[in-house]
Parts: structure tokens; sequence; C-alpha cells
């Protein structure tokens, strides 16, 4: 049992591996959604780098999403880019912005944080529907190529599957090596007392901007990926509304945990599936999710799982 | 000139309003290194808010404040910290997101000798794990400096009042400070408390680092101050060895009053 | 180039969305003064305010009732949202509050969305009668429908506020705790108020403005964030501030639209927020 315990997390990963084949069938209907699970999870973990654990509120999110994603979407359908080049040059466009905006909008508090996060959210999209002839505008930008690896075009979606979920296992092996550092420390000593973290030295502007760099970062590959997986992009999948959706994840899935975010990712990407929501359903019932996690679970998911899991050992060890 | 004798913080003319209401008026005064100083007075005299002015949290109005011979008005509380001057609060902050435990909190102190960095973080752990080790070791010889350090893993809010400045002293040593400012540091805490807290800070004094605290509790005050500066109403009322303050009848009416039979030194 | 007529009918246009804008404002200052929480759920009792009118008048309802019952039914459902779902989670720190009031916007928004559907529906205009011309522009009668309301509401707030038992204790509330339980009101009892007030103010700015646009589930949510915009600029403790700044915005916003393109005009508004945001937080006409 002891054993167990060492080593119980080469479970999730063995499901990853092996799901394409085994449970999913080799249906890309399958695959497919465990394609965009992963792609959010992207986006919920660098979210909770973000607002987890430095106390950031980002109710804008999906702008940097947008950057990536079309960025991608430009250059390669466009111009030819090679998808990982154009991938790369997203990655560095949002964190120049990120950079950019960092140090005047980080200094803001709560709701002004929130307003400004949703105000950039908002220009993003006005400006993907006003710049038509770069982006296609309201119908969207279409005739996006695969991804390819130098030369190696993953038009087939299990391919693609591993490959999005390799990026999705560095970003949370990063993430978690960030946290699990003095680096992380300081982002928790931020988010509980900027003025007594302060006081010990931290630059709070500089570690609040190069985490926003970061979590920006992430959101853009995550865009690119999901680029090249759509084909085409329209400018509703960045609103502020998707914003909120990868909020609603991170906090369903455990907020400061890391690990919470897979699990909100993968029951709000799944439970529609399984229950065959009705489109409509789904602004109702994210809120009262959110709701219910807010004054009942407050550790998400995760917070249950974790209690469940320890119980389970205690009961090992005896 | 003996190290003693040098003013490692002088404090000149320094003057702060709120919303027009004085709250400091040309306070001028010095420590020197090695001392201990005590900044006593009423409530409402401006004693946390020249503590705001000196770290930078609040900067004055007008006035100089120099630290190890630097000017740091207008300079960041960061910037600062940098400098050697660490400091506890009135009302204790601890870090508690994400169940931040003692140790990490005292840990936290060596933010400024890690320098955290995120490539580092991810790409050169063995460097960043050596200066967690060597970090954890510090704190842990720390928080046995101040008898926590069985309370290493529990989160601050289930200490006692007393306790939990322990920890934040710990966590102000933990930067290796040549200077610990101290807001009330002994409010809240029982008289044995105060005793074990008044060798602390004795020991403190005797490893060479000046301690300026601002506290009420003049038992302390008079068993550890070299000398003190009083403060009323935003200005500087006196400032002398404890036996001259206690003297004193513009002290003893402004604010020792009853206090008075403690002004006995031991 | 626009000639004069076209200047007087972008005037209209912004005073009308100006008078909602100030509204939103209004009542996003009253809770926030009071329970110090920016709702970001106004947006949809802006909706839901309009949309029940809409439905009691299809039944039949006279509108001066169908117009009272919806007040009423906003009022209630923005105290019982207060009660229920921010009473609490009220000590558990800022963030998670805005991530409430962001949680029950999707639910209000959602609920609206189930129980409206997804069409726009259209209120009548309060009084019959046609466009009058001004000055070469139109300007609808339902406009001074919108204006005679927000003086009426502002009047009927700074009457409260400024000159009731209630309304002064509410506003210590804001200001010291400890003296407003002296005055005989609980803080639990001022924020329901104030929640109700918001809630009240909201749904009558869309009840006004209903008959001008098409109204919908969603509708609420630009003029709630355009409403926060007028409160930055104006001032988050300022009724008055944020009141001509509402006027400033839907003005600017206009113009901006009428002259230079609709499309671009939100990129503009939301730019000057992010400015104002950036350089004075606390509101252009905030002292801080």
């Amino acid at each position: 049992m002891k054993r167990l315990k060492q080593f119980w997390w080469i479970l999730p990963f063995a499901f990853i591996a092996l799901y394409p084949v085994t449970l999913a069938g080799g249906s890309p209907y399958w695959s497919g959604l465990l394609i965009f699970v992963g792609i959010y999870v992207i986006l919920a973990v660098g979210l909770d780098l973000l607002m987890g654990y430095t106390g950031q509120i980002s109710v804008g999110h999906a702008a940097y999403f947008a950057i990536g994603a079309y960025t991608s979407g430009i250059l390669t359908a466009k111009y030819g880019f090679s998808p990982l080049g154009a991938m790369l040059i997203g990655m560095i466009l949002t964190g120049a912005v990120a950079w950019a905006l960092g140090r005047p909008v980080l200094a803001l508090k709560e709701y002004y944080l929130a307003m400004a996060t949703l105000a950039f959210n908002e220009i993003v999209v006005a400006l993907i529907i006003g710049l038509e002839w770069l982006t296609g505008g309201a119908s969207g930008l279409r005739d996006i190529p695969p991804f390819s690896l130098f030369g190696f075009v993953l038009a087939n979606h299990m391919h693609y599957y591993y490959f999005v979920w390799a990026i999705v296992i560095i970003v949370i092996a990063s993430s978690r090596a960030v946290v699990q550092s003095p680096f992380g420390r300081t982002l928790v000593a931020i988010h509980s007392d900027e003025i007594a973290a302060r006081a010990f030295g931290v630059d709070t502007a500089r570690y609040k901007t190069r985490i926003f760099v970061l979590a920006s970062i992430f959101a853009s590959m995550a865009g690119s990926l999901f680029t090249h997986y759509m084909g085409f992009l329209a400018p509703d999948d960045f609103g502020v509304l998707t914003s909120i959706n990868i909020l609603v994840m991170l906090f369903l899935g455990g907020i400061g945990t890391i690990y919470g975010p897979i699990l909100g990712a993968f029951f709000m990407k799944l439970l529609p599936e399984l229950t065959y929501q009705i489109h409509d359903y789904e602004l109702l019932i994210n809120g009262l999710i959110l709701i219910v996690v807010l004054v009942f679970m407050p550790k998400g998911l995760f917070g249950i799982v974790t209690v469940i899991r320890d119980r389970i050992f205690a009961k090992a060890d005896k | 000139m003996t190290d003693k004798d040098e003013t490692i913080l002088r404090v000149v003319d320094v003057t702060k309003s709120f919303d027009g209401i004085q709250a400091l008026e040309d306070v001028s005064f010095g420590v020197k290194t090695g001392h201990i100083k005590a900044l006593i007075g009423p409530n409402g005299a401006g004693k946390t808010t020249l503590l705001n002015a000196i770290n930078g949290i609040l900067p004055p109005d007008q006035g100089h404040i120099h630290f190890l011979g630097h000017d740091v008005v207008g300079q960041t509380a960061d910037r600062i910290a940098s400098l050697g001057l660490s400091r506890t609060f009135q009302l204790i902050r601890m870090f508690t997101i994400n169940n931040a435990t003692v140790l990490d909190n005292v840990m936290l102190g060596a933010h400024m000798r890690l320098h955290p960095n995120i490539f580092e973080s991810i790409f050169r752990r063995g460097k960043v794990d050596k200066g967690e080790r060597e970090a954890r070791e510090r704190a842990m010889e720390l928080l046995k400096f101040v008898g926590l350090e069985n309370a290493h893993n529990v989160v601050p809010t289930a200490l006692s009042f007393g306790n939990q400045r322990l920890v934040e002293l710990a966590r102000s040593l933990m930067t290796d400070p040549k200077m610990l400012l101290l807001d009330e540091p002994a409010s809240g805490l029982n008289d044995t408390e105060v005793d074990g807290f008044t060798h602390l800070l004795l020991a403190i004094r005797n490893m060479g680092i000046t301690i300026l605290l601002v506290e009420h509790n003049m038992k302390l005050v008079m068993n550890i101050a070299d000398d003190i500066v009083v403060l009323d109403f935003g200005k500087k009322l006196a400032e002398g060895t404890p036996q001259a303050i206690c003297a004193n009848p513009e002290v003893i009416e402004a604010y020792l009053g009853g206090a008075q039979k403690e002004c006995v030194i031991s | 180039m626009a000639d004069f007529s076209h200047l007087v009918q972008f005037f209209f246009s912004g005073l009308t969305s100006g008078s909602m804008y100030a509204l939103i404002a209004v009542s996003l200052v009253i809770v926030y003064k009071v329970s110090l929480l920016i709702c970001f759920a106004q947006g949809e009792f802006f909706v839901i305010g309009a949309l029940s009118m809409v439905t009691l008048v299809s039944k039949g309802l006279p509108m001066p009732l169908a117009f009272v019952l919806s007040i009423l039914i906003s009022t209630a459902l923005g105290a019982l949202v207060q009660k229920v779902l921010i009473k609490p989670i009220q000590n558990a720190g800022i963030g998670n509050l805005i991530v409430m009031t962001i949680a029950i916007s999707l639910a209000l928004r959602g609920s609206a969305l189930l129980i409206w559907g997804k069409e726009s529906h259209i209120l009548k205009p309060f009084s019959s009668g046609a466009p009058i011309p001004v000055l070469g522009a139109t300007l609808q009668p339902q406009v001074l429908w919108i204006i005679g309301i927000t003086i009426i509401v502002l009047l009927m707030i700074w009457l409260f506020f400024e000159k009731t038992m209630l309304g002064i204790a509410m506003r210590a509330c804001a200001e010291n705790r400890l003296g407003a339980s002296l005055m005989g009101i609980s803080t639990q009892k001022a924020a329901l108020l104030a929640w109700a007030w918001g809630s009240g103010i909201g749904a009558l700015a869309g009840m006004a403005i209903a008959p001008l646009l098409f109204m919908q589930y969603g509708s609420g949510v630009m003029p709630m964030v355009k409403g926060f915009i007028a409160v930055s600029i104006g001032g988050l403790s300022s009724i008055v501030g944020s009141v001509v700044a509402g006027f400033l915005l839907g003005t600017v916003e206009a113009y901006t639209i009428g002259l230079i393109s609709s499309k671009f005009s939100d990129v503009i508004v939301f730019s000057l927020l992010m400015v104002v945001l950036i350089f004075k937080p606390s509101g252009l006409f905030s002292k801080g």
C-alpha cells in the first residue's frame, strides 16, 4: 500500500496515455473531446497561477487565448508560416502584451483589476471583429492548416491528442515546479498580504507581472493548439463568457492547487456530453456550479479528492 | 569612532498629514547602531505612521530619513528592506493563503537572498533545491531560537497570539537585518510571554542588530531600552535615557500617568 | 460630414443611453456604499425588470400595474440574492465575493434565457405618440419618459439618503459600522436594503429603455459594464459623480458611433476605461 501512495500519480498518466485506444475506442469524437479538455486545462492552470496563487483576479483570460489563436491562424493560413513558428511568435507576442499591461493593470485592486481585465478582453474581441481584413472579422478565419511538427503533419486526431496532452503535461509540470519553489512562496505571500510581502523585499509589481506573462504565454499556446484543431476561428469563442467559463472550471476543480483545474476542465467539458445537456442550460448550470462551490466547497473537487485519498491512505496505514 | 557610536537611522524633520490632520510634525531623532530604542506615546501620537514612513510604506510629506547613510524617503518598501531594514506590524500579518505553514512564513524571509525567478524554478532545479535546503536549515534554527521549532508545520493561525509574534520575529530575523522596526510586538502577550520576549530582544541586540520598537508595555521598555523617544500629537515630546524620560514631568502628564510605577529600572 | 440635425440626433441618443448608464451607475454606487461590493449581476436585474414587464403586459395587465409589479419582482429578487447568496460568504475575502457576483450574474442570465428564450422582446412605449421633431432630429416620446424617470429616481435617492432616518443610517453604515448600529440599523438590514434599492433601480433603467431597444436575456451585460465604466470615471462612492459620468459616457459613445464607427466605439469606450483605471482609479471626481 505504501508503494501505491508513492506512485498513485501514475494512474492519471496511464489514463491519458491509454484513453484514445481503449475507452475512446479510436473514435475521433471522444478523443476530440479530450483534446478540448487538454486545451482548457492549459488555460485554467495558467489562470490558477495568476488567481489561485498570486491572488490577481482576471475576468479576461480569454484575451490571451485569442491573441495566440489568431496569431497562429493568420500566420499559417494567410502567410504560410509553419505552425510551430507561428505558435512561438504568438507566445512571444502575447507575452509582450502581458508584460506591457502587467505593471499598470496589476497595480489595480480587486474590482478595478477585474474590470480592467474584462475591458482588455472586450478590446481584443472588438479589434478582432473590427479588423476584418486581417482576422476575417465576425465571419471568422478559415482554411487554417493542421499542426505540423518538422514536416510531420498531425492531421490524425489521435496523433494530435498525444501532442496536445504532451504539452499539457509540460505546462502542468512547469507550473508545479514554479509553485513548489521560493518563487511560489513569494506569490503566496503577495496574495496573502502585499504590504507585508514588500516589507520583506518583494518587488510585488515585478513578480505579479512575471506570473501574468507566464499565464498568458500558456493561454497563447492553448490558443494555437485550438486553432489548428478547429481549422477555423470565430471571435465568439474568445469573449468574456469564455473567460468566465475558464474561471468556473478553475473554481470547480479547486483553485490554488494546479491539479484542480484538470478536474474542473474534465468535469465541465464532459458533463454536457454525459447528460446530453441542451446548450441553453449551460449559463444557468455554470452559475449554479460556481455558487455551490463558493458556498459549500471552496476547495473544489480537488479538495474532495484529497480528503478521500487521505482517508484511503489512513485506513491503509492501519 | 566605534561601531556603537554610529547612527544607523537618522530621522530628520519628518512631517506627514492625512486629510488635514497633522499626523507627524518635524520629528527628528537618531538611533545608534547596536542600540535598542523605544518609541512611546499615547495612541494616535503617530508612532505607526512614523514606522510606515521609515520603512517606505507611506512616505512622509517632508523631511529626510537616513538609513546606513542612504536617504530612503521616496524609495519603495522592498528597496528599503533590501538595505537591511526589517519590520513587524501592529496587527499580525501572516501569510495564510494555500495553508502556508509557520515554516513557509519564516522561509519567506529568505526571499532577498534567494532571488527567486521562474526560469530557475523550472530549469535549474538543482540550484533552487540547494538554496531551499539552506534556507530551511536557517529557518529551523531561527524557530529554535524563538522556541517554536515544533510548530514549524502548523498554520500560523493555529498558534496563540504570543507565538505568532514569535514567528514574526523569526521571519524578520531570516532576512539577516541590520535593524528591526517592531510595532507593538508585546501587545496581547501575558507577563510570562513578555519576559521571554525581553530575553529574545536582548539576545538579538547582542547579535549586533539595532532595534527600534514601538511599545506600550512600560515594563518591557524599561528593561531593555537604551534610550527612549516620546511622541505626542505627532510631535517629539522628549528623548533621552529611560531614567530621564521617567522623570520628565511632561511625559508623565501626557502619557505615563499611572504607569509611573513601572518606571523603575530593575 | 454630419450636419446639424445629425448632431442633435446623436445628442438624443447620448441622452438616452446616458440616462441608462447613469441609473445603473447609481445602483452600483448605492450597493457599494453600504456593502462595499460591486454587483456584477446588476445587468441581469436590468433585463429581468424589462422582460417581466413585457410578460405582464402581454398577459393583459395594464401598463402602470405591470410597471409596479416588475419593480417589486426585481427588488425582491435583489434582496433575496443578498440574503441567500451574499450574506453566507460575506467574510470570505473580496476575490470570492467578486466571483460570487459573477456567478449570480450567470445564474440569473441563464434563468432569463430559459424563461424568455433567445428572442428579442419589445415593450410598447409608455405613452403613445408620434416622434417629436426637434431641430431637424426626431425625439422619441419614450426618451422623455426615460429622462423623467431618471430625474425622479435621483430625487428619491437624494430624499431618502439625505432626509430620512433610515437613509442616513444606511449611509452611516458605509462609513462606520459601530455608529450605524448605534443609530438603530443592523449592517445586515442595511445591506439588504441597499441591494433592494440597487436591483430596483437597475430594473427601472431596463424597463424605461425597453421600448427603444430589443431586449433579450443577454442585453444587460453591456449596460452593466458601461455602468461600471461610469462609476470608475465618476468615483466609486460618488452618486453625483456617477450620474455625471454616466451621461458623459452616453454622449461620448453616441457621438463616436455616429461620427466614427460603431465597430470601434467599443474599443474606444473600453480603452477609455482602461486609461481612467490606470491613471486615476479612484475616479475623476474623487480627491483620492
